[in-house]
């Protein structure tokens, strides 16, 4: 299943919103969208993956990645992963870093 | 154990990253068909999807190569054996638990596919024979989800 990836700006906060499946085959957009998301310069960086009923430690290196574009002052913060997408977040301890939110 | 009873189910595909989706639709078909809960499907499909992913990007090195995938399900679960004639690499020994006290701008996420499809799993067992590497993964339908009433 693709994975669909949009980008926008919501005053002080750049907005990604992820609907799909995120794997290895499916990261590279997910990525592609972080490099441009950080280049926004906003103080907060929004992943919302209510839609991503699948997620694979594909992206959890992107997640890692994004901690690494961005700023150390920006905010990432995930919003309304499912269930097992968090516990995988968690699993790999990104949950210190990054704000896990339900919405 | 998982003794399932159905016959052996058989995918045989090229180690590209392309075909990743076919593994997992025949993951998800062999669940349904066992009747796993939503929480055991989605355990057995991480596992074989990060198995499959390190295959192909670690094991075949983005080379050629193919992985064969063996499935049955039956009412105790689903059992999934994944083959690769990739050089010799047991997933045991390069699982790498996740670095939590590391900051994430310097943490190494290599390996922590590998944990996440050991944890996922009821079962493992890794073997080396005749030139390949046969990974055995199995999630039992029982005590995944929650339970029925008993009656």
């Amino acid at each position: 299943m693709p994975l669909s990836v949009t980008l926008s700006i919501e005053g002080d906060t750049t907005v990604i919103e992820l609907e799909g499946e995120l794997d290895a085959k499916t990261a590279p957009d997910f990525h592609q969208t972080i490099e441009k998301a950080a280049g926004h310069g906003t103080s907060t960086v929004e992943i919302r993956m209510a839609g991503v009923g699948y997620m694979a430690s594909a992206g959890l290196r992107s997640l890692v990645f994004a901690q690494q574009k961005v700023a150390d002052h920006v905010t990432i913060k995930v919003v309304g992963a499912i269930e097992p997408v968090s516990r995988t977040i968690r699993t790999a301890g990104l949950d210190r870093s990054i704000q896990l939110s339900d919405d | 154990m998982v003794e399932p009873a159905s016959k052996p189910s058989v995918l045989d595909v090229p180690a590209k990253i392309g075909a990743l989706g076919e593994i997992a639709a025949f993951v998800l078909r062999l669940a349904g068909r066992a009747g796993l809960g939503k929480q055991a499907t989605y355990r057995i499909r991480l596992a074989v999807d990060e198995l499959a992913t390190n295959i192909i990007m670690h094991g075949y090195r983005g080379g050629c190569g193919r992985i064969t995938v063996r499935g049955r399900s039956g009412p105790g679960g689903v059992r999934i054996v994944l083959e690769d004639t990739a050089p010799p690499f047991d997933p045991v020994e390069g699982c790498l638990p996740p670095a939590t006290g590391v900051p994430p701008q310097r943490r190494r996420v290599g390996g922590l596919g590998i944990h996440l499809a050991l944890t996922s799993v009821d079962e493992y067992s890794y073997a080396r024979m005749d030139g390949r590497n046969t990974s055995t993964l199995t999630v039992k339908a029982e005590g995944t989800d929650p339970c029925p009433p008993r009656p």
